[in-house]
């Protein structure tokens, strides 16, 4: 299985949203890393793996996400996932990974939760 | 320091020779003592006897002279010329009569005053006094009143005689009697002699009375005519003693010397402390009490300087015993310091501690030979004992090692556990020592599963040994009849087994798509097989155990298997083992525990019947090998095994991943253990190509069987030997993202989404298998 990744940059609001469709595995991971690095690279506020196309990831998909988490705490940013499918929510549950990782479980969560954030940044201006 | 043994010496031995010498000397004490005081007593008698005898021999010449005087006076008219003359005679011729005088009665006397002339001496010379002439009448005086009035002659009492002589003196009186011409008696006058005290106490000085010693005479009336202190003298000795009782004993002493005897006393001293003796007689002449008085304390006093001298010497003796004891106690005792040092120092470990020397034969220089002698022994057995033990530690590692060879005959190393869609195998060997002689192996090939169950007799190295030629003839066995390798095998054990080591033998092989159990016994107990929740011995027949006499044949037996059946092979390790009071845990037991155990799985069975065993044994040791296995035959599905292999290059993931999901689409498994089971493998297939160390050229092999409840799948390559579930990065889960590690999750999802995992290195190669159980249709 393939993996097709469409990113979409909404600079106003600075959130990239990084879909995911396919399989995240040992064969796709690498190309993967390389296009979720560029993303983070804008230097966006938010970045959101929108997994509602992902149907498998293994522990070589999982490790790039880990890499791509640390890193934007790092630099102060953040990393978000969306839309898991259950048997991918399963995996993340077994390994417990990211327990400090925004999840939305669909994209009316995201939204909502994009629309409090840019009142948020407006208040401060 | 108080404790040693020279200082108890000392003071025991001291002691002891102490009170001898003490009650030596009490004893001897009291001997002279009464002795002194016997011979004190033997003295005085004799003292005042002698002294008696004197006094009575001067009182007596006195009264004869006086007497004789008298006498004559009695018969014969004299003169007053002639009585003078007389008078001054008696005086001259007789030492002891101080003084004489006649006095006449006054009817005889020419003159008016009386005649009464009196000589007596003074200064050497004999002078003559006129009594008449004096101012008192000397017809009042008591020398002239008391023999008229007793009417014979009178010792008159002492008096001091104040115009005459001026003395204390005593006066024998004398009356002389004459008849006048009627014939009627009639006083003619009265003769007397005086006795000077002084005189009688010259006499009473001459005893040897000693410094406190004194004698005393007492008149008829208790008057002092001799004693100690002058001042005392003409006194009552009453008035003088004063002491009620001294002067009781006195009164009694001279109440009982009234008839002549002597009499004696103990009394307390008058002018010295202490008790005094007082011997008392009586003089018979005239009635006079004499005693000497002698203090008990200056008889005494030699016998106690000689005592105060013997204690001194006892002393020196003690003392001087007493540095004798010391030396040589010390003597023998300083070894006896040294051997103790030694020994602490032994007990530390310092076997060459320095001993004293042991000189000469006494019981210290063999105690001082003995030590040193255990000193050497102890060197001795101390290094034998660290040699054996180093050998005994070394034996033990090379059975640990030893161990882990044998174990490593067996298949998975002597615990096998063995999933298969076509049958479960499950089997466990536990030597009863370090090494042992049972044995177990199996084989599945060209859908035949070969299993042999053995036990060589014996235990231990021995068995190890034979078991190990015995696996290794079996593990090279082609696919012959199980009757057939029985037999060459029993050849080949049999050459060369000069110690006639035999090895009872199970070897059957089961036919996974039929079922058919094709069997050969070598003397081992028969297989039990399990049905339908009944456990039974399989019926066989038996040939001998093998290794004693070669061209032996062994008959075949056969047996039908349906899936579901269990088949269990044991060693007698099982059935005969022992509880504490002896009793055997026997066949019944077995098939029970066996049957018991029908509902779990193999593993759990198995589990379960050693801890039977173990329970039943308690504390008692296992007595033999235990080996058992169990079979769990589900029967085969054909169509649903698949193997092939994929080369380590690029492509790698994504082939198996096709590979594997359209097997087990077509095995109709549901789509989530699907994706699982796609998961699992690309761990563990990427595990081999990141750590096996094989080039991209090199292959995987993956097998897959899919049972009706279980399936399968081993992965394996040729790689370097790596254990993915022990030796892999494993990540801790739930760790926050700043301490969370980026890798090692792959092994948990392997965990997680199998039932069982098991690695093994298999013919040079890392076999992973693992196995999912598949939810009942």
């Amino acid at each position: 299985m393939e993996l097709t990744t469409t990113v979409t940059l909404d600079e106003a609001r600075s959130v990239a949203r990084v879909a995911l469709h396919g399989a995240l595995n040992t064969d796709t991971a690498p190309a993967f890393e390389q296009r979720l690095n560029d993303v983070l690279a804008q230097g966006l506020a938010l970045t959101v793996l929108d997994m509602k196309e992902l149907d498998y990831i293994s522990s070589a998909g999982l490790r790039v996400i880990f890499k791509a988490a640390k890193h934007t705490k790092s630099e102060g940013k953040r990393l978000a996932a969306a839309n898991r499918k259950p048997h991918i929510d399963k995996v993340f549950e077994i390994l417990k990974a990211l327990p400090d990782m925004a999840v939305f479980a669909n994209d009316d969560e995201l939204d909502e939760y994009l629309t409090a954030m840019q009142e948020k940044t407006r208040d401060g201006e | 320091m108080w404790g040693s043994i020279t200082n108890r010496l000392i003071l025991v031995i001291s002691l002891t020779i102490g009170t001898i010498i003490a009650i030596d000397m009490a004893i001897d004490y009291r001997l002279s003592r009464d002795e002194l005081l016997m011979r004190l007593q033997l003295e005085s008698e004799e003292t005042i006897s002698g002294a008696v005898t004197d006094l009575e021999t001067l009182l007596d010449s006195v009264e004869s002279s006086t007497g004789f005087l008298a006498t004559i006076l009695a018969q014969r008219e004299y003169s007053p010329e002639g009585l003078e003359q007389l008078l001054r005679d008696l005086v001259a011729l007789n030492e002891d009569i101080f003084g004489s005088a006649i006095a006449l009665s006054p009817g005889f006397a020419d003159q008016s005053g009386g005649f009464a002339p009196y000589f007596f001496r003074r200064d050497g010379t004999i002078e003559r006094a006129n009594l008449a002439a004096q101012d008192e009448n000397y017809q009042t005086k008591d020398w002239y009143l008391e023999p008229i009035a007793q009417g014979g002659p009178v010792w008159v009492e002492p008096y001091f005689d104040a115009g005459g002589a001026e003395v204390l003196m005593t006066t024998y009186s004398v009356p002389v009697y004459r008849s006048d011409t009627d014939g009627n008696r009639v006083l003619y006058a009265i003769v007397t002699a005086d006795v000077a005290l002084q005189e009688l106490r010259e006499y009473m000085k001459r005893l040897r009375l000693g410094e406190h010693g004194f004698g005393v005479l007492l008149s008829q009336q208790g008057t002092m005519l001799v004693t100690r202190d002058p001042a005392n003298l003409m006194r009552s000795y009453k008035d003088a003693i004063r002491k009620p009782q001294v002067i009781a004993a006195f009164e009694a002493m001279i109440e009982s010397t009234s008839s002549g005897r002597l009499a004696g006393d103990e009394i307390a001293c008058a002018a010295i402390p202490g008790n005094c003796r007082a011997r008392v007689g009586v003089l018979e002449t005239t009635g006079w009490p004499i005693g000497i008085i002698y203090s008990q304390d200056e008889v005494l006093a030699p016998l106690r300087e000689y005592q105060l001298r013997t204690a001194l010497v006892s002393v020196s003796t003690l003392l001087i015993m007493a540095l004798a004891v010391s030396l040589i106690a010390r003597r023998l005792t300083a070894p006896l310091g040294m051997l103790a040092e030694a020994s602490d120092q032994l007990a530390k470990g310092q076997l060459a501690a320095p001993l004293p020397p042991a000189t000469g034969r006494d019981e210290v220089a063999k105690l001082v030979r003995s030590f040193s002698a255990m000193q050497r022994d102890l060197s001795q057995y101390i290094t034998n004992l660290e040699e054996a033990t180093a050998s005994r530690s070394r034996l033990e590692g090379e059975l640990a090692a030893a161990r882990e060879i044998q174990m490593a005959m067996l298949p998975q190393g002597g615990s096998a556990s063995e999933h298969q869609p076509g049958y479960t195998l499950w089997a466990w060997v536990r030597p009863a020592k370090t090494v042992g002689g049972d044995l177990y192996t199996f084989r599945a090939a060209n859908n035949q599963l070969w299993l042999a169950v053995g036990d060589v007799s014996d235990k231990g190295v021995p068995a190890a040994l034979f078991m190990a030629r015995a696996i290794s003839f079996i593990q090279q066995m082609g696919a012959t009849a199980p009757d057939v390798a029985l037999a060459s095998l029993n050849d080949a054990l049999t050459a060369g087994n000069d110690n006639c080591m035999f090895v009872t033998l199970f070897l059957g092989r089961l036919d996974l798509s039929s079922g058919e159990l094709c069997f050969a016994s070598g003397g081992h107990a028969a297989p039990i097989i399990g049905r339908g929740g009944i456990a039974q011995e399989l019926e066989q027949t038996t040939g001998p155990a093998l290794g004693l006499a070669s061209d032996l044949t062994f008959p075949i037996n056969t047996a039908q298997l349906t899936p579901g059946d269990r088949l269990v092979l044991y060693t007698d390790g099982i059935d005969e083992s022992f509880d504490e009071h002896a009793e055997m845990f026997g066949e019944d037991r077995v098939i029970a525990c066996i049957q018991e155990g029908l509902g779990l799985s193999a593993e759990a069975a198995g589990e379960q019947i050693f801890s039977t065993v173990d329970s039943f044994a308690g504390n008692a040791p296992q007595s033999d090998d235990i080996t058992l296995m169990l079979v769990d035959f589900r029967g085969k599905h054909p169509g649903h095994q698949h193997q092939t292999t994929f080369t380590l290059n690029n492509d790698l993931n994504r082939n198996c991943t096709a590979w594997l999901e359209q097997r087990l689409e077509q095995a109709g498994v549901a789509p989530d253990v699907i994706m699982e089971m796609v998961l699992v493998q690309e761990e563990l297939v990427t595990n081999v190509a990141k750590y096996s160390g094989l080039p991209a050229s090199e292959t995987v092999s993956i097998a897959l069987e899919v049972g009706s409840a279980v399936l399968s799948l081993e992965i394996s390559d040729a790689g370097k030997a790596f254990n993915p579930l022990t030796e892999s990065e494993r990540a801790e889960l739930g760790a926050d993202i700043d301490h969370a590690r980026v890798g090692g999750l792959g092994v948990h999802l392997i965990t997680q989404f199998t039932s069982s995992q098991r690695y093994s290195r298999e013919n040079g190669r890392n076999v992973l298998r693992v196995t999912r159980n598949l939810p009942s249709a």
